[in-house]
């Protein structure tokens, strides 16, 4: 049972994955540091329901991501627009090989990506995902996964260094 | 399978991962061992690749963060703690007013029986009292309880209208009003007494456990000789000192 799992241990193991997962999404640091403490939150609360200790991490992704796309929908339902950060949200695309940019050109380039897609990619370069733990993680089918991946890493590849990856035709998104 | 869809196939090859043993990825890195081309887009892609999570790698966790989580969850768990306490104590002092009511509702609503109503009336005459009004006239009598809205239309046993009547007072039951009618015996009274028989006359709905039947029942209450009976929907309760044979000179 889940209730064998330190929350101090629990939490050194993944805050850090969770918090890069979350700023992939947000690019927001006092967002991404509430999304994880959510997530530890609602561990607290609902964590000892687990049943299959090996499922911890995906849980923990798959709960930050839950809080993410409720906060964005509220945030949809009502808009706050913050004009410097809007301001800061203008496409800054280096053309310049990947070495020369940094990790913020890199999450503006992600944020350009169709939202289906950016969960999917940065859960991909955390490289601390299978695409199965991504596809539970998602709540979509394996297929999908890596037809989002292909789209999503082709677009990113695309907007980073100005090549035209080809892209796969659109399925079972 | 054609370059372009090896293209496809490896754009998903994270390199140095176990997905090399997926069979169509592995279908495809063979096919660029012998593919120059393919090979040479495949190391600009993993070279991308390794490049793009090194960025993802590079977001830096705010200092202090963990500790946050771990401070924040003990004081949560502390709030949890505290709402459950007062939970709990809220849920006791319930309990606890639960179980005082169980045992003293049926306290309650015993307060109306006749020996309650016997005892405290006795102890009314017993521990003095003031009269209200002090006359010999049973009409002024009457007069005065009705102005006040107590029973005044009470029926005297014959024997008992002979008896010197001294005054009255109204005392209370039940928040209603009880007529006492204060008589003298005609025996000598103690210095400071002005009456030595008593009537008490009470709408009989407010007695529960009051007898039906005009025939008087007799029993001791406290040093009084009482004897109580209904007429009408009165109860009557008299009492003084002595025996039952004393008190049966009055009804």
């Amino acid at each position: 049972m889940a209730d064998s799992v330190n929350f101090e241990t629990l939490v050194a193991g993944y805050y850090g994955p969770l918090y890069q997962f979350a700023f992939s999404l947000t690019r927001d640091e006092a967002d991404s540091c509430d999304l994880v403490q959510e997530t530890f939150c609602i561990w607290a609360g609902k964590g000892h329901q687990l049943r299959d200790i090996t499922k911890v991490k995906t849980w923990l992704f798959t709960t930050l991501h839950r809080e993410f796309l409720s906060a964005r929908r509220k945030e949809t339902r009502f808009p706050h627009i913050d004009l410097d950060y809007a301001t800061a949200e203008l496409p800054v695309v280096s053309p310049a090989t990947v070495n020369q940019l940094d990790a913020a050109e890199v999450l503006a380039a992600l944020a350009q990506l169709d939202g289906v897609f950016q969960a999917p990619v940065a859960l991909f370069y955390l490289q601390d995902c299978s695409y199965n733990e991504i596809a539970d993680i998602l709540d979509v089918p394996l297929g999908t996964v890596k037809s989002r991946l292909t789209r999503g890493i082709a677009r990113l590849h695309q907007l980073l260094t100005g090549e035209k990856n080809k892209m796969p035709k659109p399925k079972n998104l | 399978m054609s370059r372009d869809e090896a293209k496809n196939i490896l754009l998903l090859h994270r390199p140095g991962t176990a997905e090399a043993d997926d069979p169509q990825i592995a279908e495809a890195l063979a096919l660029a061992k012998h593919d120059p081309e393919l090979a040479v887009w495949l190391e600009a892609h993993c070279a991308l690749q390794v490049a793009v999570g090194e960025k993802f790698h590079q977001i830096a966790v705010p200092a202090g963060l963990k500790e946050q989580i771990i401070s924040e969850q003990a004081a949560s768990e502390k709030r949890i703690f505290q709402r459950q306490a007062i939970r709990f104590a809220l849920a006791a002092i319930i309990l606890l007013f639960g179980a005082l009511a169980i045992f003293w509702l049926p306290q309650r609503a015993q307060d109306d029986t006749l020996s309650i109503y016997q005892n405290q009336m006795v102890g009314i005459a017993l521990r003095g009292y003031g009269m209200d009004l002090v006359t010999n006239d049973p009409s002024q009598i009457r007069t005065y309880l009705a102005q006040k809205q107590s029973p005044s239309d009470y029926v005297l046993p014959a024997a008992l209208q002979k008896a010197g009547i001294v005054g009255c007072a109204i005392e209370g039951w039940q928040n209603a009003k009880v007529s006492m009618i204060c008589f003298r015996t005609g025996k000598t009274l103690a210095q400071g007494e002005q009456s030595d028989l008593w009537l008490f006359v009470v709408d009989r709905a407010l007695v529960s456990g009051s007898f039906d039947g005009n025939s008087p029942q007799f029993s001791k209450v406290n040093r009084l000789i009482t004897a109580t009976w209904t007429q009408g929907d009165k109860l009557y309760l008299l009492g003084t000192t002595g025996d039952e044979q004393t008190i049966r000179k009055f009804l």
